[in-house]
């Protein structure tokens, strides 16, 4: 068992009335690839801002590597369906934002963008602004930002969900590629269960009213996934479960 | 070359169009050459009297500059300090409102018993008019900034002043400039006004009205068209900065740069 990254324990955040999120427990490996599955309103944006930083929980804990990261930003790379490409700089710039942003780009960070980028096929792009990009290029821009501020734990929320279907399998192909070299930790926020399947090494099945994890399944198919991934029968399996997890009311 | 054809070619023509309807209807009017004169005697009054016009166009030119600067400098930082104070908006937004109801001819009688005949109330009476548009922009900009760019700039873990200097700065970049065209564009209209308010001295408003009173009425139309390209020109060089300092509005790629 790989060593414990991420821990979120008994996290309860409430809207209100609203319980957004229930006593929510989800421990991460380092290295693993893990997706939060469930409709809107399930409470995995909430989990995802808590882990962010970006909200406070109101009881429970949240640790990366031990230390406590509730409610506090700057220790997870971050990445939202909307790419947040900054139109004024190129290509190289964006990826380079975060290292900007905090304490200064050095000509090593300048080094280290470009070589990263030109790894995982952006080599051509560096001075490209955003508005000459397709949809999934800017988003793999948007990925090696998050990737380039070297943070170990990387949160992606649904950052494909507004690709169309062709683009969306390239990327998630492509997004695997990249995580299995770069040795990052994943917490992947998706609706989509197909993708959810498709990438991770677990779902993470949530629900709502009250937000809360009603299941955890380990993938048990290995890697690579390929387009037969898709339509084993390991993966149907799995589909069908998590399908009868999300819809009960509609499984008999 | 390309677009050489829309930008250039298109805007002639209808200039042109504008110049031969004037000409026709003084020509085909009958219009007495002391009511209205032809284009061609209105144009070639600007040169006639170039010597003359010159020096006072200059004056106007550098209130036009002086004000609109200091207007824009002014317009600039109130909006930063609105933006990010939320009481000083709210102490100086109907001020603000308030400030552009005043009759900007009505400005001139208390600047000239302040600082008399000089150039300073024409520039203020620039100034006044330059500030508002500024303003307005620049603080609609900072307040419709995408809150996910902050959202990520805190996630990052950013330093506020960073984000401000690499996201805030930029992202209002292109609301200022419509602000500063606008501007510029008004700009020699508060000089001319503050010229003819503040009244006496050598200047074009008063030039203009002198050639008037003369019934010198192509000089009257010439000194009108030197004032309309003193503001083309303010417009011009604005959208020309403007053009130079956002290559990412037309440009697909940056120019490259050394690690």
């Amino acid at each position: 068992m790989a060593e414990i990254l991420l821990s979120v324990r008994e996290v309860t955040r409430r809207f209100g009335d609203t319980v957004a999120l229930s006593k929510a427990s989800l421990d991460v490996a380092a290295g693993s690839f893990v997706a939060l599955l469930g409709p809107s309103g399930c409470g995995k944006s909430t989990l995802f801002n808590v882990v962010a930083g970006l909200q406070s929980a109101d009881e429970g804990s949240v640790t990366l590597k031990g230390v406590d990261i509730a409610g506090r930003t700057g220790h997870v790379g971050y990445m939202l369906q909307k790419d947040l490409l900054v139109p004024w700089r190129s290509v190289e710039d964006n990826i380079l934002l975060a290292a900007h942003l905090t304490r200064g780009v050095t000509p090593m960070d300048r080094v280290t963008a470009r070589e990263m980028a030109t790894r995982y096929g952006l080599g051509d792009f560096l001075n490209h602004y955003p508005h000459a990009l397709s949809g999934g290029m800017r988003q793999r821009v948007a990925f090696m930002r998050t990737l380039a501020t070297n943070q170990s734990l990387l949160l992606l929320d649904e950052p494909f969900g507004a690709l169309d279907a062709q683009t969306r399998f390239e990327m998630q192909r492509w997004l695997l590629d990249v995580w299995e070299s770069a040795q990052r930790t994943v917490l992947f926020v998706t609706h989509d269960v197909d993708e959810a399947l498709f990438l991770a090494d677990r779902v993470v099945v949530m629900s709502p009213r009250p937000g809360r994890i009603v299941a955890d399944l380990a993938v048990t198919y290995g890697r690579p996934r390929t387009l037969d991934t898709l339509t084993s029968p390991d993966f149907m399996r799995l589909k069908a479960e998590v399908l009868s997890l999300l819809h009960p009311e509609a499984s008999r | 070359m390309k677009k050489l054809i829309p930008q250039i070619v298109f805007p002639l023509v209808g200039l042109a169009i504008v110049i031969a309807a004037w000409q026709a209807i003084i020509v085909f009017g009958h219009v007495q050459p002391y009511i209205a004169p032809r284009p061609g005697a209105a144009i070639s009054a600007i040169f006639s009297k170039w010597s003359q016009i010159w020096p006072l166009t200059w004056t106007t030119i550098c209130e036009t500059v002086y004000g609109f600067l200091a207007g824009a400098s002014v317009g600039f930082l109130l909006a930063l300090a609105m933006a990010k104070v939320s009481i000083i908006n709210k102490m100086l937004y109907p001020l603000l409102v308030f400030s552009q109801a005043i009759p900007v001819i009505a400005l001139a009688p208390p600047l000239v018993l302040i600082f008399a005949f000089s150039m300073t109330p024409k520039v203020l009476v620039v100034a006044w008019i330059v500030f508002f548009p500024v303003t307005v922009a620049v603080v609609d900009g900072l307040a419709h900034v995408d809150r996910d760019y902050h959202q990520l700039a805190t996630v990052l873990g950013a330093k506020p002043s960073r984000t401000f200097a690499l996201i805030e700065l930029p992202a209002i970049v292109t609301p200022l400039f419509s602000g500063l065209r606008i501007g510029a564009t008004y700009a020699v209209t508060g000089a001319i006004i503050g010229e003819a308010a503040t009244g006496g001295g050598a200047t074009l408003a008063q030039y203009q009205h002198d050639a008037a009173t003369n019934f010198q009425t192509q000089v009257v139309y010439g000194t009108t068209i030197v004032m309309a390209l003193i503001g083309i020109a303010c417009f011009a060089v604005v959208s020309a900065i403007e053009y130079a300092v956002t290559p990412w509005q037309r440009r697909s790629t940056a120019r490259r740069r050394k690690a």
